[in-house]
């Protein structure tokens, strides 16, 4: 089996699809609660990004540190988040309540969106003291330890980050069941006018649901510019293509099948396309005597294929499938 | 005084004006029954009071206390109750779950309490606890609705068409409860009634809206002994 | 006011001719019709790519067959000197090393014979329809099917991630990160662009506006207010939201097609979200929606504002430390969005709103009926 991927690409291939499950989340949250497909969410995980790098460049400039895994995700949720927040209150809802309309809503994401992405690029430059308005890569995959494992050597983030998709995704789920105001917050997604009815704010529901988005989009953003190499902040426009591929697939109107389809576009992109170059130009191409090709710039075809495949057999995504069905379909044929 | 008090009331969805210089009042231990034909405005009175609709002017006075300006979340607080006429449980959350969201505004160590008091008087939802709410029936849905509307204990309770689409045994159930909350405890209640005969045959007191203006107020009674009226309005062809 | 303000380049025009093409052409789905694409960026890149993938490699051809003897020579030459071993023109043409040499010699080629060189034209601009049409008829497929929101997520990754395949794929399509350069139909490529532009914008808007005011235009705006209504009045909302994408991804293509003239070497991510769909969905809000007169006003206060930004911020740091001269260049793209959020906040309704469609007079139907 000499077309299988190594072990350590495989791993940089589960942490990227971590990183857009979480995105593609994010991106779903704050869609089923405000209606409101935010073309900033990536950029605003870029925000973790930006942590991250101040961090390498400021605090642990000496060498690789595992602190930082702790260290970088928590201020970048929490800094993520508050933009996130900041973003709602003082755009989306004094937009909304003129009377904006769904469009003219994502209209305004896009513009808060090249906002950013300007706000951050040139915050990057004036800390690494470049005064030319140039794009620079922020270049901290140095800076992520190493791990030696199994006769692979690992980035630790390659580990760090599916252990912290799964942490968060399990705290996410225990405070949307089991707290009084995540039940209110699964209330409101259903029929805001009733939570209304029975007491609950949901304005402040609202905001709490980007806080999170945020937060979420920070703490990928930040675990996965580790292993972007000379990425800078506007990658972002690149990487949220993916996120809504993730959350199309999804479906858009659940949380975790946002989380579902990040993960498995990820897992396409990367793995996916991976693995089919190796299947071509180690086993097929060598065999049939054909010229061998490279398919790695192609990882967005794939993404492209699932939207398609989707759009023809789900248009309301992996949710809208009666999976109920299949899985009786199954158990009767057994 | 009253315990409601509704002053020249003007009310509507964004720019579509429905409701016209509507005056009414409610006191406690009483129903007011509002009929009137579709589209006359009676649900969108329920919400105007509730602040779910778009008020333009006009007073709300509730004990006493001016509430038009105040937010739905705070009026739940402070005692008053709405069932909407579709869409009333969460479908999504279990019946436990549904009537702690109900008790949302109270503080946590009385929620248990309250939930079992409630229990106690809808006593098939018992065995449904871990239920998700769209699997109950369309009656046992609105029972549930009820349920939740008494976990705040709340002092007005508005119902938007209780007994539209229901079974008339599964109607006369939560009729009765309607009467029961008015004669054992008290309370204040606006009842929005499709059917006008069932309506007026339980209310005190009645609102005749048509094209969003009142075109009789007094009481249940005399609505329904006035001949003109009801056969022009409520199919009441006697 | 300084001088130097006012003296717009042709790039700049082209620019806002290609963006009243567009404007006007998303007009007619979203504001007429209600259908929000956020894909446009596709459809203009469909007009370049025939242009330049494909239109170059049809020069090509159209010079290997007409004039071989002089088409095999600069194979020839090409070879010695890039050490390559291109079989045909068409082959050089369509690689990215060649493409730039041979560029030039093919635009020679088809200037020495204008019967040649209308054809192709004509060849390419039917190419760039039916790409359009293509795409269009794909999108449709989603139109039909989904709701507003959701409907302009999917065209919008749609578009997104079609462009990129094509960017990040070499050669074969439209040369990858470099692209290739587009065939040119007259020596001052510029002024050939700037009047096809005048001409297509000055088409489109009188098609666009005599459409709003047929009765096809009316089934579009009730399409719009009330699907189930318009419906149950016998309109087949299905095949008007069919029409509409399709007469509109075309129009859109044509502007893609005037700016690959103005600037025959841009990449294939010129055509991105931002420039292609996001800007000409501001031009429309500023300028009203469903009414063309707002969508070519919409586009120009629009972009005189941004040039304004964009030339006067600059000017107002040169001087000042290479600190602040580095803010002021991020600062232009930070004020031409924070324009836009201006926009949505204080005209939801446009510059010009809409316009009640023009029927006939009542008495007159009344009379004519009688």
């Amino acid at each position: 089996m000499g077309f299988l991927p190594n072990g350590t690409f495989v791993m940089a291939s589960i942490a990227y699809a971590s990183a857009l499950g979480l995105l593609s989340m994010g991106l779903s949250l704050t869609f089923v609660t405000t209606r409101i497909a935010n073309f900033a969410h990536a950029t605003i995980g870029m925000i973790g990004a930006f942590v991250l790098t101040l961090l390498v460049d400021r605090v642990y400039y000496t060498g690789p540190s595992y602190q930082i895994f702790i260290t970088a995700p928590v201020l970048s949720f929490l800094l993520a988040g508050a933009f996130a927040v900041f973003m709602y209150i003082v755009i989306m809802k004094p937009l909304a309540d003129r009377g904006n309309g769904v469009t003219e809503l994502m209209i305004a994401t896009f513009a808060v969106d090249i906002i950013l992405i300007n706000i951050l690029s040139y915050l990057l430059n004036a800390i690494r003291g470049v005064h030319i308005p140039k794009l620079i890569g922020l270049n901290v995959s140095s800076w992520d330890a190493r791990i030696h494992c199994c006769g692979v050597i690992l980035q630790a983030s390659y580990i760090v980050l599916p252990i912290a998709a799964i942490l968060l995704t399990l705290a996410f789920h225990f405070f949307l069941t089991k707290t009084k105001f995540g039940v209110a917050m699964r209330a409101t997604i259903e029929n805001p006018d009733l939570a209304e009815v029975m007491g609950v704010n949901t304005n402040m529901v609202y905001t709490v649901s980007w806080f999170i988005s945020g937060g979420l989009a920070g703490v990928a953003g930040s675990l996965l510019a580790f292993s972007l190499k000379d990425t800078s902040p506007n990658d972002s426009a690149l990487i949220i293509v993916s996120v809504f591929a993730g959350s199309i697939v999804g479906g858009l109107s659940h949380v975790y099948w946002g989380l579902i389809g990040g993960f498995i576009v990820g897992l396409m992109e990367k793995l996916g396309t991976g693995l089919l170059d190796n299947f071509y130009n180690q086993l097929l191409a060598p065999a049939l005597g054909w010229t061998s090709f490279s398919m790695i710039n192609y990882e967005k075809l794939m993404s492209l294929g699932l939207v398609v495949v989707i759009l023809l057999f789900a248009p309301e995504g992996l949710a809208g499938v009666d999976w109920g069905k299949y899985l009786r379909k199954i158990k009767r044929r057994w | 005084m009253a315990f409601l008090e509704v002053k020249s009331l003007n009310a509507g969805y964004g720019r579509f004006h429905i409701l016209f210089d509507v005056d009414f009042t409610v006191n406690m231990g009483e129903i007011l029954v509002v009929v009137g034909p579709n589209g006359s405005g009676k649900s969108t009175t329920l919400k105007a009071i509730f602040g779910i609709s778009t008020v333009y002017s006009g007073q709300i006075i509730f004990d006493g206390e001016d509430i038009t300006k105040l937010p739905a979340h705070i009026k739940a607080k402070i005692g008053l109750a709405y069932l909407p006429q579709t869409s009333n449980v969460f479908t999504e959350l279990n019946v436990e779950e549904n009537l702690r969201m109900a008790g949302y505004t109270l503080p946590p160590e009385d929620v248990e309490d309250r939930m079992q008091e409630v229990l106690e008087i809808f006593e098939f939802l018992k065995a449904k606890l871990k239920d998700k709410a769209r699997t109950l029936s369309g009656g046992q849905r609105q029972l549930l609705g009820m349920a939740m509307m008494l976990m705040r204990k709340p002092d007005l309770l508005m119902f938007d068409e209780p007994t539209a689409g229901l079974s008339p045994k599964a109607a006369r159930d939560v009729i009765d409860k309607i009467i029961w909350l008015r004669d054992e405890l008290g309370k204040a209640v606006i009842l929005v009634e499709q059917n006008a005969k069932l309506g007026l045959e339980v209310g005190d007191n009645a609102l005749l809206l048509v094209s969003g203006r009142i075109s009789f107020k007094g009481t249940a009674r005399e609505l329904l002994e006035n001949k003109d009226l009801g056969k022009l309005y409520l199919g009441l062809a006697k | 006011m300084n001088i130097e303000f006012w003296i717009f380049s042709d790039t700049w025009l082209i620019l806002v001719l290609s963006y009243f093409i567009v404007t006007l052409s998303l007009n007619l789905e979203a504001g007429y019709t209600g259908i929000p694409n956020f894909g446009k960026a596709l459809f203009v890149f469909m007009g370049a790519w025939a242009a330049q993938g494909i239109g170059i490699r049809l020069a090509a051809l159209f010079m290997q067959h007409y004039d071989p003897k002089d088409s095999s020579l600069l194979v020839e030459r090409l070879n010695s000197m890039l050490g390559q071993n291109y079989h045909s023109l068409v082959e050089a043409a369509g690689s990215t090393e060649a493409n730039r040499i041979v560029a030039p010699h093919i635009y020679d080629f088809l200037f020495a014979h204008p019967a040649l060189d209308i054809t192709l034209f004509i060849v390419i601009l039917l190419v760039t329809l039916g790409l359009a049409a293509a795409m269009g008829l794909i999108a449709s497929y989603a139109a039909l099917r989904l709701r507003e929101e959701y409907l302009a997520i999917l065209l919008l990754s749609f578009s997104e991630l079609v462009v990129m395949v094509i960017f990040n794929q070499t050669d074969s399509l439209n040369g990858g990160p470099k692209g290739l350069w587009a065939v040119e139909f007259y020596p001052d490529n510029r002024l050939f662009a700037l009047i096809l532009g005048a001409v297509i914008s000055l088409l489109v808007f009188i098609y666009a506006e005599r459409l709003g005011n047929s009765p096809m235009g009316r089934t579009m705006r009730a399409v719009r207010d009330d699907e189930v209504a318009a419906g149950v009045f016998g309109r087949d909302v299905a095949m008007t939201r069919l029409k509409v994408i399709m007469i509109s991804s075309m129009i859109a293509a044509l502007a893609g097609l005037v700016y690959i003239e103005a600037k025959p070497s841009a990449q294939t991510l010129t055509f991105n979200r931002v420039i292609w769909t996001f800007f000409p969905w501001a031009f429309l809000i500023l300028g009203g929606m469903a009414n063309n007169k707002g969508a070519i006003v919409g586009v120009l206060v629009f972009m005189v504002l941004k040039r304004f930004v964009e030339f006067y911020v600059p000017q107002m740091a040169a001087g000042h430390s290479a600190a602040i001269q580095m803010l002021a260049a991020y600062l232009s793209n930070i004020i031409v969005g924070l324009l836009i959020l201006l926009v949505l906040y204080f005209r939801p309704q446009g510059v010009l709103p809409e316009k009640p469609s023009k029927t006939m007079d009542l008495d007159v139907v009344l009379e004519e009926t009688k």
